[in-house]
């Protein structure tokens, strides 16, 4: 990954990052704010309903003091007060008295509890209330919620009691409202919001006990949880139900437990709050998140590539700087703008480049004086070898004129040959030196490695048996499965020939010589050893440097020769050497050279076969 | 014992007789004008055939029949039988062979004469299987398998009329009216929702053998609720109406006149399935014991019923005094613990479904199953089935009131048995009073059906309406009825009002 790539990334996760933490912040904050909103809706409501409840308590207590206060009540009072009275003449009184007031539950009770007349219940008469007899202050006692029994359900009801006394004879006339969807139906609540009635008159959980303003709950068996927990603690609490996998479905409920006179649960009103508005604003809330988000991560995006290109562009420069000065273009310069901690970089680089063109040309020169001075040294050791035997020859040759003519002639006769032998010396001299300057281009062919590698030791076989010289054995470690390559076979004799040379050398009391080939992917690697007195690490060093020799009698061409043919097959060629153990030429050659121009095998054996008659002409 | 109890009847009949009349104005009867009645049955049939013993709507079906068809006898204020469409009639020893002569002269209200056939056809089709009926040269000839000495009770009442089926299957008869026309119920034209009620109107048979009816026409409105009667009959909307029971004693307030039948329905509880089986002997004592009779008849009837203890009523057996049916709730609660958590009606509530319609029998029913949980006994009321319930749900209890349609006791509570407790004909030996007794004590000691209340039936009748002679069995002889004028009516209206709560008995009229 590029380094504008990596501040392109960073610049972009910066921004996304920022605009998510704002989008989550504000969403965080306004659901917050919701809630608090939501509870004190809530609570007004439960204001609103405690006040509406007292209202209704306050009419029921009225309406019953209207029944009390009647004219029919008096009578009736005034009748039941005498001996053996006929309770039975009230039956339908009950039902006329709730009619005619608007009350859904109205009875009239005996001073001795008994039922005498009851609207929601008439097939109850005769039978005892004790409970209303119990309490001897009724007219101070406001309305209360009680569980009304009916024929065929129990009801829940805010109930009022007053008495109408004749002597010693109360008679206590009960009346109430049921709380039904009616009276959920007449609460007015803001929009979102809904009142639910659990009508707590039976032991366990009924659902059919849940009411709305609509009527009957559907999955009402869904505030089974929150409705026991009331029954099992009656405090309020708060349940959030969600109605489908839809978050705007869900809906908070407020349980309120509603208390009879005696502190029994008789009912649970349930304050809903719907979750709509909430997640509905959420999600825009959302969606414009993602909107600015999307735009900001556009514009971010564009800031971003902006900013990184222009950060990174001087260091684009300096690393293409970096690139040309490592192929070699040392002269390398780069524009500097600004002076900031690019720029100074981007100028120390320049002088570096200066610097190291400078050294360079000035160690070009050095190496230029030290291979002139080395190439002398060379031609002078190599050329004062012939040179003597010349001038002892000439000096005999001036000294044999002061003989007789047969002497002479026999001395001029060997000077002459001497002279011919040490000029043709001179001349192969020479000749050596010109061959390695004048080193060909390679032709390329289809060559078989390790048939290169055998003819090049089998030319030299003979001296490795040769009676009265050191014994040189051979050991091949040759991969036969190898592919031929694409090389030039007579360069590539050479190169091999010189490797066995120089090995045959290192062993001047024999040894071991070791040819191994093996296969390197796309690449073939060769590997001659000996068993010689090994290289120093310098001589390493050095090793290939031309006209660099450890022999007395070598020219310093052989392992250069062997490197520029290695070179021109785009091959390397490195020594390992440990003194003393011998020595390890390995060269890894390519398989193939793509563009150049291949020659058939024929004509290259033919190349092969001309190549060894000039090497074993040559050596 | 026959005898005695048709005599004690009379009495009562005589006395109502000697109240009514003594304090009303004589006047000269009129003929003319149409007689508005209006009943609570939403339907009823003229086709004695199809009734079914004891249902609630036989009563209003036999009234209204009885303006059509005669019967071959009857039997009079005075408790004696009088000929109608027969004339003589003779028995042997055993009382299985009957001989009727037929009343010459007789004619439908098509104008064709009654003959010993249709005599014959219709009366084989009513008193069905064990009785053959044959035609003889002046009358009928019927022979029963079994002694049959109540038959002249049997015929005097009941669906046992003389009748000729048309081709088309509508009936004709001798009797004093004919249908002139029939409104089935509809759909108002001004209310869509509201539903008109039928009707159904008489017309005077001018060739009937005893005699033209002194009203041309009785117009018959079914269907009105007890409180629109009582309110049609203060506002002159109708001249005869039905009074329910909880109603009669307002009814009395508002100074209307009131005319009440001897009991003519029983109101039971009914055990069903398995609380009929003998397993069940404790529940249903429990029951027994809990039913608060009195306060049903005083309070809840207020006072316009009695508490019920025998299956037949007084005036029919004779021997209704001997039931007794003491609440005893201490002993209900006894029973009650003693039953395994098991037993219906401890855990889970026993269903208690009401078949007679009308507020009266909901409020019934509901006292009923607060006496229950009284007793611990948990029963819950369920509603009427209504005509197009396909199939009720089982019920445990039902609340059920059957209407007494025979003169004689043995047949009534043989009907009863057959149709309330599937039971099979009575022994032959229940023909005498005593065995008859023995063997309504052995279906009231079995507890399968526990008599509550005996409820007579109040008319209340327009002052208007003169000559009201409706027997204490509750046969209205609306032939003897005529009409004063309106104007002429208020005046006696005054008049009458000044006796206020008077109530009418039957004059014991005689064909």
């Amino acid at each position: 990954m590029t380094f504008r790539t990596k501040l392109f990334l960073i610049f972009l996760v910066t921004v996304l990052a920022s605009v998510s933490l704002v989008a989550y912040g504000v969403t965080h904050y306004t659901q917050k704010a919701f809630e608090r909103m939501d509870a004190q809706r809530t609570q007004a409501l439960e204001v609103q309903f405690k006040k509406e409840f007292a209202q209704r308590g306050e009419t029921i207590v009225q309406q019953v003091e209207n029944i009390t206060n009647a004219d029919v009540t008096v009578r009736m009072v005034l009748d039941l007060a005498r001996p053996n009275a006929d309770a039975s003449l009230y039956l339908h009184d009950a039902n006329g008295a709730a009619q005619s007031h608007g009350l859904d539950f109205v009875e009239f009770v005996n001073s001795d509890g008994t039922l005498v007349s009851s609207a929601q219940y008439p097939a109850r008469v005769g039978y005892k209330n004790d409970w209303v007899t119990s309490n001897k202050n009724w007219d101070a006692t406001g309305a209360f919620l009680k569980r009304e029994e009916l024929p065929d359900v129990a009801a829940l009801s805010l109930t009022a009691v007053r008495t109408q006394t004749v002597g010693d004879k109360t008679l206590y006339i009960i009346g109430g409202r049921r709380l039904d969807q009616n009276f959920l139906a007449s609460l007015e609540l803001p929009e979102g919001m809904r009142a639910l009635l659990y009508r707590n008159l039976e032991p366990t959980f009924v659902d059919t006990a849940l009411t709305d303003a609509n009527g009957a709950v559907p999955q009402a068996e869904s505030f089974r949880t929150l409705i026991e927990q009331v029954q099992k603690q009656p405090q309020d609490l708060v349940e959030t139900i969600s109605w489908s996998r839809d978050p705007a479905s869900a809906e908070t409920f407020h349980a309120m437990p509603l208390k009879g006179r005696n502190g029994e649960l008789l009912g649970v009103l349930l304050l809903g709050s719907s979750a709509k508005e909430l997640v509905l604003l959420q999600r825009e809330i959302l969606k414009i998140a993602a909107v600015v988000a999307l735009a900001a991560l556009f514009i971010g995006l564009l800031v971003s590539w902006w900013v990184s290109r222009r950060i990174t562009r001087p260091v684009e420069e300096l690393a293409n700087g970096a690139r040309d000065v490592a192929s070699g273009r040392w002269d390398t310069k780069i524009d500097v703008k600004g002076s900031d901690e690019i720029a100074q970089l981007a100028t120390a680089f320049n002088e570096m480049t200066g610097t190291l063109a400078a050294q360079k040309e000035k160690l070009v020169q050095t190496e230029r004086v030290a291979a002139w001075r080395e190439l002398a040294r060379r031609l002078a050791h190599e050329l004062r070898n012939p040179l003597f035997p010349l001038q002892i020859t000439v000096e005999n040759l001036q000294r044999a004129r002061q003989l007789g003519p047969q002497q002479f002639q026999e001395v001029f006769g060997e000077a002459t040959a001497t002279l011919k032998a040490e000029l043709a010396n001179l001349n192969n001299i020479v000749g050596r030196f010109s061959d390695f300057s004048k080193m060909p281009a390679p032709e390329f062919s289809k060559v078989n490695v390790n048939e290169a590698l055998r003819d090049a030791v089998r030319l030299f076989e003979p001296q490795f048996t040769a009676v009265g010289k050191p014994h040189i054995a051979t050991e091949y470690f040759l991969n036969d499965s190898l592919p031929e390559i694409d090389a030039d076979p007579e360069l590539l004799h050479k190169a091999f020939q010189n490797l066995v040379l120089n090995a045959m050398d290192a062993m001047p009391a024999g040894g071991t010589l070791s040819l191994r080939s093996t296969d390197g992917g796309d690449t073939v690697r060769i590997e001659v050893s000996d068993t010689g007195k090994g290289l120093t690490p310098e001589e390493c060093s050095r090793l290939f440097t031309p006209y660099y020799t450890t022999k007395q009698l070598g020219t310093g061409l052989g392992l250069a020769i062997v490197q520029s043919v290695v070179s021109d097959h785009h091959g390397t060629i490195s020594v390992s050497s440990e003194e003393g153990h011998g020595a390890t030429f390995r060269i890894e050659l390519p398989k193939r050279h793509t563009g150049a121009t291949i020659k058939p095998k024929a004509e290259a054996a033919t190349l092969e076969k001309e190549s060894e008659r000039a090497a074993t002409a040559s050596d | 014992m026959r005898s005695t109890k048709l005599r004690w009847l009379a009495a009562i009949s005589l006395a109502a007789v000697a109240l009514a009349g003594g304090g009303a104005q004589a006047s000269p009867p009129r003929y003319g004008g149409t007689l508005h009645v209006k009943l609570r049955a939403s339907s009823i049939s003229l086709d004695p055939r199809d009734w079914a013993p004891g249902s609630a709507s036989l009563a209003d079906s036999e009234k209204l029949a009885s303006l059509v068809y005669d019967r071959l006898i009857t039997l009079d204020d005075y408790g004696k039988f009088q000929p109608a469409l027969a004339t003589e009639w003779t028995h042997d020893a055993s009382s299985k062979n009957w001989q009727f002569k037929l009343r010459a002269g007789v004619r439908f209200s098509d104008g064709l004469p009654l003959t010993p056939p249709e005599a014959v056809a219709a009366l084989q089709a009513t008193l069905g299987k064990g009785f053959e009926v044959g035609a003889t040269e002046s009358g009928v000839a019927i022979h029963s398998s079994r002694s049959t000495p109540d038959l002249l009770e049997q015929l005097a009442s009941g669906r046992h009329f003389i009748f000729r089926a048309q081709p088309d299957g509508t009936l004709l008869g001798t009797g004093p009216f004919f249908v002139a026309e029939s409104v089935a119920a509809m759909a108002s034209e001004v209310n869509p929702t509201a539903i008109k009620p039928a009707k159904i109107r008489f017309q005077a048979n001018d060739g009937t053998w005893c005699g033209r009816p002194f009203v041309d026409f009785v117009e018959v409105t079914l269907g009105e609720p007890a409180l629109r009667q009582l309110f049609d009959l203060q506002v002159g909307k109708t001249d005869i109406a039905e009074i329910a029971p909880d109603l009669v004693r307002k009814a009395r307030q508002e100074g209307l006149r009131i005319w009440n039948s001897a009991p003519q329905t029983l109101v039971a509880l009914r055990f069903e399935g398995t609380l009929a089986a003998p397993a069940s002997d404790q529940l249903r004592e429990a029951f027994w014991l809990a039913m608060d009779r009195d306060t049903m008849a005083n309070v809840l009837l207020q006072r316009e019923a009695q508490p019920a203890a025998a299956l037949l009523p007084q005036w029919l057996s004779g021997y209704a005094f001997l039931f007794k049916s003491p609440m005893n709730l201490q002993r209900a609660k006894e029973l009650r613990a003693a039953f395994p958590a098991g037993v219906p009606g401890v855990i889970q509530p026993l269903r208690l479904r009401v078949d007679a319609s009308g507020d009266l029998f909901k409020l019934m029913g509901e006292r009923v199953a607060v006496n229950a949980r009284q007793a611990n006994l948990l029963v819950q009321v369920s509603p009427a089935v209504s005509a197009n319930a396909s199939t009720p749900a089982p019920v445990a209890l039902h609340l059920l009131a059957w209407h007494y349609d025979s003169l004689s006791p043995h047949a009534e509570l043989e009907a009863f048995v057959k149709q309330m407790l599937d039971g099979a004909d009575l022994p032959a030996a229940t023909m005498d009073p005593e065995q008859l007794f023995t063997e309504e004590r052995r279906l009231i000691d079995e507890r399968r059906i526990l008599p509550l209340v005996l409820l007579p039936e109040y008319v209340g009748v327009r002052p208007n309406v003169h000559n009201w002679n409706a027997s204490a069995w509750g046969d209205w002889r609306l032939a003897d009825v005529w009409l004063e004028p309106e104007d002429a009516a208020s005046s006696t209206t005054a008049t009458g009002s000044q006796r206020n709560s008077s109530t009418i008995r039957n004059s014991g009229a005689r064909p």
